[in-house]
Parts: C-alpha cells; sequence; structure tokens
C-alpha cells in the first residue's frame, strides 16, 4: 500500500500526538515497547495502553522514525522551528522508539548543560584554599544522570553511548571529585560481575582507577602546598547543604589498596566464569596501572599506553615519576579526556626496579600457572597464553 | 548474566512432553513476553527431541545459550541462559532439579504429563535464586562427576536438525507457538535481529 508524502504526514502527526496524549493520560508509565504487528488494523491507533505500559505496533514505525528523525535533524539545523511543545514530542518519540540514538544522547548532554549554566546558583563550593567540591544539587543531577545509564547499560550488551554519557557526566558535572568517583567504583562493581562480557562497564572501572589517581595526585599536590591545610579541615563549619565535610573529599585515597582490590576481583572473576576476553582485558589495565603505582623511578619519562581490548577507547597515559616522601604522590602531566583518544599501537618499553617489577610479574605468572592447569575452557586457556605473551612483553 | 527459563520435559518416542516450567522475561520488553515465553517452550522441546538419552549439550542461537541434560530414564531438563551464564553451574542446576523431581513426581505420570497435571512447585524458586550463580551454588568449582568433555557443543538450533528440515517450517507447523509469535519470528527472521525494528 503506497502512502503518499501528506497521508504519512498526517498519519505520524496523528501517532505523535497518540503518545503524547498516552503520557498525559498516565504519567506514571514506566516503559515503552514495540509490538509485532506487521499490519496495520482498520483506523485503529498504533499506540496501546495496558496497564503502565505503552506500546507502539511495529507497521507504524517505518513511517514514524524516518519523520521524527528528519524533524529533529532539521530543527538542530535550523532549517526548521519547533516550539517546545513540538520539540519535546519529537525528541521523546525518537528516545522512545531507539534508546541507543546517539544524538539523542547528545542532546542530553545539551540540556544538562544549559541547566547547570541557567541557573546561577553556585554548583561546586571553594572552601578557603582547598579544591572545590560539588554542591548537593549537583550531586543529585549527577545521581541521576548515573541512574539513567544504569538503565540504559541494562538493555543493550557493551552500550557505548550509556557509559560514555557517564564518563562525560563524572567529568563536566562531577567535575571527577574524588568521593563521587570512589561511589561509583563499589556501586559499579556488583554490576561487572554479573556483566562479565560488558567491555564497555569495564572500560568505566578503568576510567574511575585512571581518575582517582590523577586526583589523588592532585589534591596532595595542593596539600603539599599549604602545611596548615590539616587544621584547617577539622575547623571547617558544617553547612546545612553540605552531606559531607570537605574533610572526606581529601582524604587520603590508597591507590594501591584500591588497585589490589581491583586486582582480586579480577582473580575471582576470572577463576568463576571462564572464557570472558573482557576479564583478561580489564586484569592487563590494572595490571598496568598498579605497576606504575609500584615503579619509582626518578629520571625516565614514561610514554605507555594500554594493550587494546575489544573497541574499547584508550586512554594515554602520561606519568613521570615521584620526587616527594609520599609513597603514592606521582606527578601526572595530564589525564587526557578518555574521549578523545585514538587507538594507539605504540608497544611499552618499561624501565623497572628488579624488585617490585618481577615480584608483581612472578605472581602473575604463577596465577596463569594455576589457571592453564586447572581450566577445561579452551577460550579460557587461550587468554591466558596470550596474557602471558604480553606481560613477557613487558619486561623486554 | 541472566536464566530465562528452566523446563522439565519427558522425551516421548516421538515427541518431547512439557511436564513443568519457570520463566523469567522480565528483561524482556512487556510486549514481547508471551511470544518469548512460547519461543522459549518450543526451543525446549525441540532441543530434547533432537538429543539423544543420556546426553548432555549445549545449544548457542544468537546471544542465547540452551543447555540441556536428558537422562537415561527419558526425563529430561532444559536451561536457556545468556552467554555469560556459566555453563558448569547450568548443568549443576540441571542434575539437582531433575533428580529432585524424579522423587517427588512418579515415573508413571511422566508419560501422560502437563504442566496443569503435574505437583512439582520448586522451579519457580530455582530460576529466581540461580539468578546469581555464586549465591546459589558458592561450590560451584568441585564437579567431580560432570565431565565436561562429554557436553556437546552446537553452534546453532541448525545444527540440531534433520537434513532438509528446516526451522522456519518446524515454527510455521508448531502447535505451542500462536500467530503473533510466528509473525514476530517473521519479521526477526528477516532482519536477523531482535533489537531492529526497521
Amino acid at each position: 500500500m503506497a502512502e503518499s508524502t501528506e497521508e504519512v504526514a498526517v498519519l505520524v502527526q496523528r501517532v505523535v500526538k497518540d503518545i503524547n496524549n498516552a503520557f498525559k493520560r498516565n504519567p506514571h508509565i514506566d516503559e515503552i515497547g514495540l509490538i509485532p504487528c506487521p499490519e496495520a488494523r482498520y483506523n485503529r491507533s498504533p499506540i496501546v495502553l495496558v496497564e503502565n505500559k505503552l506500546g507502539v505496533e511495529s507497521w507504524c514505525v517505518k513511517f514514524l522514525l524516518p519523520y521524527v528523525h528528519n524533524k529533529l535533524l532539521l530543527y538542530r539545523q535550523r532549517k526548521q522551528r519547533l516550539n517546545k511543545d513540538e520539540l519535546i514530542d519529537v525528541t521523546c518519540t525518537l528516545l522512545l522508539l531507539n534508546p541507543d540514538f546517539t544524538t539523542a544522547w547528545n542532546v542530553r548532554r545539551w540540556v544538562l548543560q544549559q541547566l547547570i549554566q541557567e541557573n546561577s546558583l553556585p554548583t561546586f563550593v571553594k572552601k578557603e584554599n582547598l579544591a572545590t567540591f560539588p554542591t548537593e544539587r549537583v550531586q543529585r543531577i549527577v545521581q541521576e544522570e548515573v541512574e539513567v545509564c544504569g538503565e540504559a547499560a541494562g538493555r543493550y550488551p557493551s552500550n557505548y553511548n550509556a557509559w560514555s554519557h557517564r564518563i562525560w557526566v563524572l567529568q563536566h558535572l562531577a567535575k571527577l571529585d574524588i568521593k563521587i568517583l570512589l561511589d561509583e567504583l563499589s556501586s559499579t562493581k556488583h554490576w561487572a560481575s554479573m556483566h562479565v562480557s560488558d567491555h564497555s562497564g569495564f572500560h568505566y572501572r578503568q576510567f574511575l582507577l585512571k581518575s582517582l589517581i590523577s586526583q589523588t595526585v592532585t589534591d596532595s599536590a595542593i596539600l603539599e602546598q599549604s602545611p596548615l591545610v590539616s587544621e584547617h579541615i577539622s575547623d571547617l563549619p558544617k553547612d546545612d547543604n553540605e552531606e559531607d565535610t570537605s574533610a572526606e573529599h581529601h582524604r587520603v585515597v590508597d591507590l594501591s589498596h584500591l588497585l589490589e582490590e581491583e586486582v582480586e576481583l579480577s582473580t575471582d572473576l576470572i577463576d568463576n566464569y571462564p572464557g570472558h576476553e573482557t576479564l583478561w582485558c580489564h586484569r592487563r589495565h590494572v595490571f598496568y596501572l598498579q605497576h606504575h603505582l609500584n615503579n619509582k623511578l626518578p629520571h625516565s619519562q614514561m610514554r605507555l599506553s594500554p594493550v587494546d581490548s575489544n573497541g574499547g577507547t584508550l586512554n594515554d597515559l602520561n606519568l613521570s615519576p615521584a620526587v616527594t616522601h609520599m609513597t603514592q604522590a606521582m606527578d601526572v602531566d595530564g589525564l587526557n579526556d578518555s574521549n578523545k583518544q585514538g587507538y594507539s599501537q605504540e608497544t611499552k618499553r618499561l624501565k623497572r626496579t628488579p624488585a617490585q617489577d618481577s615480584l608483581g610479574i612472578e605472581m602473575e605468572h604463577r596465577f596463569i600457572e594455576q589457571i592453564l592447569s586447572t581450566c577445561r575452557n579452551v577460550e579460557q586457556a587461550r587468554f591466558a597464553n596470550a596474557y602471558r605473551k604480553w606481560l613477557v612483553t613487558l619486561s623486554q | 548474566m541472566k536464566l530465562y527459563s528452566l523446563s522439565v520435559l519427558y522425551k516421548g518416542n516421538s515427541k518431547a512432553i512439557l511436564l513443568k516450567a519457570a520463566y523469567d522475561v522480565s528483561s524482556f520488553s512487556f510486549f514481547q513476553r508471551s511470544s518469548v515465553q512460547e519461543f522459549m517452550t518450543f526451543t525446549s522441546q525441540l532441543i530434547v527431541e533432537r538429543s539423544e538419552k543420556g546426553s548432555r549439550a549445549s545449544v548457542k542461537e544468537q546471544e542465547y545459550l540452551c543447555h540441556v541434560y536428558v537422562r537415561n530414564d527419558n526425563l529430561a531438563g532444559v536451561v536457556i541462559a545468556d552467554n555469560e551464564y556459566p555453563s558448569r553451574v547450568a548443568f549443576t542446576l540441571l542434575e539437582k532439579v531433575l533428580d529432585e523431581f524424579s522423587k517427588q513426581v512418579d515415573k508413571i505420570d511422566w508419560p501422560v504429563g502437563s504442566p496443569a497435571t503435574i505437583h512439582y512447585a520448586a522451579l519457580d524458586s530455582y530460576l529466581s535464586r540461580y539468578q546469581n550463580p555464586r549465591e546459589a551454588d558458592p561450590m560451584t568449582k568441585v564437579q567431580a562427576e560432570l565431565d565436561e568433555t562429554k557436553i556437546i557443543l552446537h553452534n546453532t538450533m541448525e545444527s540440531l536438525l534433520e537434513r532438509g528440515e528446516k526451522l522456519d517450517d518446524l515454527v510455521s507447523k508448531s502447535e505451542v507457538l500462536g500467530t503473533q509469535s510466528k509473525a514476530f519470528y517473521k519479521t526477526a527472521r528477516k532482519q536477523n535481529s531482535c533489537c531492529d525494528i526497521m
């Protein structure tokens, strides 16, 4: 049945209105889904409302999606005007039909930025000469966004868009606040353990650890400059709007303990869920970070890039060694934005102190041996061997 | 990692008879749940029909893994899981369930049973508990009896079929699948993906 453009436009406008009316009638709609239905029934709306579930019959999608997509593009290109209601209808419809639509995530980020900018309330609080940390309002927004990302991540394996958005939120809204980073690390642990082949989820944990390293160093550099800072921390008055004292935001992060815990997590998952490459890639990243934390060579500037993992974005880590008495301090030249990274094929050249390095590497080799001697999964053996080869290249 | 269904069946001479089943279709879109459930029943029966007595197999189909255990007494169990769920735990679960079932339900009822007539209520709680493989079975490593090398691996459903048999035909002839499910199958098949809506 060929539809003329006018018929299509009329049909689509009716459907978009039906969707909007459904939301108005039932503000508690918590799910939207596609109803497999190849043909339209005469003069019946493709929009179905059952309990709190909104259904869209599949036959109308091939008309609906291109139409609203096109409308949104024209609006963005400023070739067509849409009032606020129309914009809401269009983006709503689009997001319902295709939650993984990249432009929709971009629009969301744009809206968040507007939200932060247009409101004159401060988003970050400065306390004397200490670093800033986020207000309760920002924390709430961050929490909401993180929940949206979590929902989206569960719908779709390795949902790159959802996890990238989560990273963006931590970087631009939360400004890599240490407490938020730590909370995210602990709250995503269970999820990652139950999604052992979700590469994006594990990449997020790598991002958190790297950010903690860079942020800890920044804070400790500030703390160092201010010899009386520790007194100031305990004197700070508690503000009603703040849920934590600034001391919490400046606690010493035990980086090596965090990395050890991550290695334990990796070991536990690899043991219990054999044959998932994501877990082995994650181990490489974590071992790599640990390796650098333990490394205390004074002179060489090292430029290193982690080994490739399946299609995830990579972070280049520019590290130069520590010069202070603090065991975990390192000058971090700059932690590059993970979103801007391209895939680098540099091999790693390390200079190391014999003692710490060989102990770590030795333990890894023992771990590999244990896996190879007990595993009955072909893939697991393959990954273990590849990991062993990678370790060997590290020490060359 | 997820479990979607757990079923107990009887492998008859020509057909597999569903005795009892539990499903978790909560992760599927509301309007697709009934079709998905029908498909899981269809798949479970088909797999049991095409598996030998006294065998264990894992059948891969897209992002799902169907684990089947057919005992020598023709009692069979099928677990449909995703590809993250450890298969070792799935087979432990099957062993446990079939053992318990055979003690609670009389053998004489198996060849003529149906979910309505069979009295065995534990499947739902097993399915729910085993969603987290570690909570359910902390001793998953201790599997002395299970020889994993004997588990047959099938990379597609097609490899279970006889020569010349087509899955499409089996679907259209099936009594287990309703009209909407069959329509759903047709569209999904054409696009080769269940997420694709165009």
